[in-house]
């Protein structure tokens, strides 16, 4: 629109007016349909995922061991694997994900040192899941002798999270304003206080949220788990944490052969029976569900947390 | 003086001062009027005088309702402060010394009424011109902030005062001599004291200029020597 | 003033760098006790940077350097000696800030906030001093009913209160307020006046407005900051009505370019 005079009356003005919202419009639906692009796309994957393999979900299915008959096989080893993996993976990913977050944040000096630190960081974020899996296998399972088991999987899937965990940490202590830790100082806290008090209390929900998030993430997992030796077929579960006789807590879990869900689901697509593919998408809905519940766990807890939050 | 920040204020204070000035010129005009129409007789020009009164009144309402706006949209302080403060009670001063001035007017008009024989209005002519002169050199004072000149008419008022007296005996010897003649020698002592007063508010006004100039109060402390800090 | 003036701090030659730019030019000053000291001046004048030199609030960011001294009395020490610890500083002298900043917690919690930083492990006498800042703060009639809920709940003029409370409670000898009614409405701005009115019985304040007429209501004595020099300092009304230095007048006047 070359107009060089200004609108010379009200008529103009609402045509002009009514040019411009028509781009508004035009806007809004091209979003509107690429937004159900990704929806419908999922939502299909998902009902259709679902419609295969709800049938085969039973209470026999989540408490039997897979099976040769794909009518008695079960995804017990599976979940109870993969939820002992992700107990191991917060265990290492938490503390040394917010420590890292905080010593970044609040101690370290804002030198070049630092800056290089960071984009190192951030950078792991995109490394292959699989090259995370090579130096497992060359760390954890060779070097230190974890062997194949349940430790080994969970501190790989550690280090994968540890830069999600460590940019959620940063990014909700970054948001803290500066006028609350002055606030905090101008009365004679030590940093340490601080920290404590202030600044990892307010920033729990974010940190909360980027470990729920990681851990989402973990459980989906495959390339890494397979590299380090994850089995794909056992009928027996790891050893019970809780044994009868003092100390009556046991760590041989750790060392355990196991298989985790992802896996379970890749064996039992590449057989050539449909009726495993029924249960490949059974534990297929599974999965996803226990995905969206870990995600509804993070919205609940960061409005739980939030709720005297004013940044 | 250098300029307020904002231009608006200064157009407001130049606005004021320049109408105190007006009003000075005003009431300058209306005791030369009413000392001329007592030594010439003119009885119209009593009038005149008495009638313009109004117009100082209303200048006094104008002035002080603009300064009380200018206090509450500018908080002044320091010398704008004092400035202002100046100006309110000058304004009160220069409508009385306007009171005066139709007081004087007055008992002209009473006098000449009467018919009697002239009354001596010499010195009452040297006096009121010596208060002219006075209230003057304040106004001139006040537009140029000169503190040096403000405390010699300040010292000008003893000698008002001093023919004031001199009136005084003149007309009670007058009154002594011919005991018809005191009627009209009251009113000339009601207009000899008329201006000394006057005399007395330019020596007020005078005051004001050194505290706006020099922030120090100097009423009621005698006259200040000449060439003070 | 009758009364017997005694100083209960000095800024002594004090220069301040931020860098190599040096933000304060040798300003000396006494503070006294139980008195309102108001620093006025424009924008970028120093009186902030001069007034968080008192807290050492400027060690919290690199870069910055103190030369000179800051002596609170009675004990004769040097707040910006090497050896003092700025924790230590800041136990002694409180600040409140420009924008209120009551913590995302409890009313009770943020007063007593300063006792446990202290250690104070009493349950008891946390809850005497809590409702006692709060009285003094003049809020304590407003919040008893309400001190476990969020601080967040309170009106900005009741936050400024909490914030003052909050500083209260661990018994200041020198109370910091930087800008402290600046970002609130005018019926809040009169009663932190009042209060500060009050407050000045037990507290030695140093405050910074940018609003001269608070500066001439709440002051005893003023100092005129410009550029990170000292211009003029001196008992308020005196300041106010017929100040020593032509650019204090031209300031306070509005000829100030």
């Amino acid at each position: 629109m070359a107009a060089a005079a200004p609108v010379a009356n009200h008529a103009e003005l609402r045509a002009l007016i009514g040019q411009h919202k028509r781009w508004d419009a035009i806007f809004a639906v091209c979003g509107l349909l690429a937004l159900m692009v990704g929806v419908l796309t999922f939502a299909a994957l998902f009902v259709d995922m679902a419609l295969d393999g709800f049938g085969r979900l039973s209470w026999d299915f989540f408490t039997s061991y897979p099976s040769r008959r794909p009518g008695q096989a079960g995804i017990l080893s599976a979940w109870v694997g993969s939820t002992l993996v992700m107990v191991v993976t917060a265990f290492f990913a938490v503390p040394l994900g917010v420590a890292a977050g905080v010593y970044l944040e609040e101690y370290a000096s804002k030198n070049w040192v630092t800056d290089v630190i960071e984009i190192n960081i951030t950078n792991l974020a995109g490394v292959p899941s699989i090259v995370y899996g090579l130096l497992a296998l060359g760390l954890f399972v060779y070097q230190f002798g974890f062997g194949q088991s349940i430790l080994s999987a969970g501190l790989t899937l550690a280090l994968l999270i540890l830069p999600v965990v460590i940019v959620a940490t940063r990014e909700a202590i970054r948001s803290i304003p500066q006028s609350i830790r002055e606030g905090s100082y101008a009365l004679g806290a030590t940093q340490w206080q601080t920290v404590r008090y202030h600044i990892l209390p307010y920033s729990s929900a974010g940190i909360l949220t980027g470990v729920i998030i990681g851990m989402a993430r973990a459980i989906g997992e495959t390339a890494p788990i397979i590299t380090i030796g994850a089995l794909t077929f056992i009928a027996f579960l790891p050893p019970s944490p809780i044994t009868s006789q003092p100390p009556f807590v046991s760590f041989e879990w750790l060392m355990s052969p196991f298989t985790v869900m992802p896996i379970q689901m890749f064996n039992w697509t590449s057989r050539p029976e449909a009726a495993f593919h029924a249960n490949a998408a059974a534990a297929g809905f599974v999965l996803v569900i226990m995905t969206l519940a870990m995600n509804g766990l993070a919205i609940w807890l960061r409005y739980r947390l939030r709720r005297n939050i004013k940044w | 003086m250098t300029e307020h920040a904002s231009k608006q204020y200064d157009l407001d204070l130049g606005s004021i001062r320049s109408r105190v000035l007006a009003m000075g010129g005003l009431v300058e005009s209306q005791i030369r009027r009413a000392i001329d129409s007592l030594t010439t007789g003119n009885v119209a020009l009593s009038d005149e005088v008495i009638a313009a009164d109004h117009k100082v009144n209303a200048m006094e309402v104008g002035l002080d309702g603009d300064c009380s706006q200018l206090i509450v949209r500018r908080q002044p302080a320091a010398s704008d402060l004092r400035m202002i403060f100046a100006i309110m009670k000058t304004v009160t001063d220069l409508e009385r010394i306007g009171d005066e001035a139709q007081k004087i007017a007055r008992m002209a008009k009473n006098i000449h009424e009467r018919g009697t024989s002239a009354p001596p209005v010499v010195e009452v002519r040297h006096a009121a011109d010596a208060a002219i002169s006075m209230l003057r050199r304040t106004l001139d004072c006040f537009a140029r902030l000169d503190a040096d000149a403000a405390a010699e008419v300040i010292r000008d008022d003893a000698g008002i005062d001093t023919e004031f007296r001199s009136i005084l005996r003149q007309l009670i010897t007058y009154m002594m001599e011919d005991p018809r003649t005191i009627s009209t020698a009251l009113e000339i002592v009601w207009i000899a004291k008329a201006i000394e007063r006057i005399g007395d508010h330019a020596k007020n006004m005078a005051e004001y200029v050194i505290y706006i100039v020099k922030g120090t109060d100097v009423r009621h402390t005698g006259a200040p020597k000449s060439g003070f800090a | 003033m009758s009364d017997l003036l005694v100083t209960k701090a000095e800024a002594r030659n004090l220069n301040f760098y931020y860098g190599d730019f040096r933000a304060l030019k040798s300003i000396s000053m006494p503070v006294h006790e139980r008195k309102v000291t108001a620093l006025i001046g424009p924008s970028g004048c120093g009186k902030s940077t001069f007034l968080r030199c008192f807290n050492r609030m400027h060690d919290l960011y690199p870069g910055n350097r103190y030369e000179g001294e800051i002596v609170l009395h009675p004990d004769n020490t040097n707040l910006l000696a090497r050896g003092v610890d700025p924790i230590e500083v800041r136990m002694r002298i409180g600040m409140v800030f420009q924008k209120p900043n009551p913590f995302p917690k409890s009313v009770f919690e943020n007063v007593a906030y300063g006792l446990r930083v202290r250690g104070e492990g009493s349950r008891r006498r946390i809850e005497e001093k809590v409702e006692q800042s709060l009285q003094d703060a003049a809020l304590w009639e407003e919040v008893k009913d309400r001190l476990h809920e969020p601080a967040y709940n309170l009106s900005g003029g009741q936050q400024q209160r909490l914030c003052i409370a909050r500083a209260l409670a661990t018994d200041p000898e020198l109370l910091l307020f930087d800008e402290p009614t600046s970002a609130l409405d005018p019926i809040a701005t009169a009663s932190i006046e009042e209060l500060m009115h009050d407050l000045k019985e037990r507290v030695t304040i140093l405050i910074v407005t940018h609003n001269m007429q608070q500066a001439a209501r709440v002051s005893d004595f003023t100092a005129y900051m410009y550029l990170g020099d000292l211009i003029e300092f001196g008992v308020t009304d005196e300041l106010f009505i017929k100040p020593k230095m032509k650019q204090t007048e031209d300031y306070i006047t509005g000829r100030f370019g």
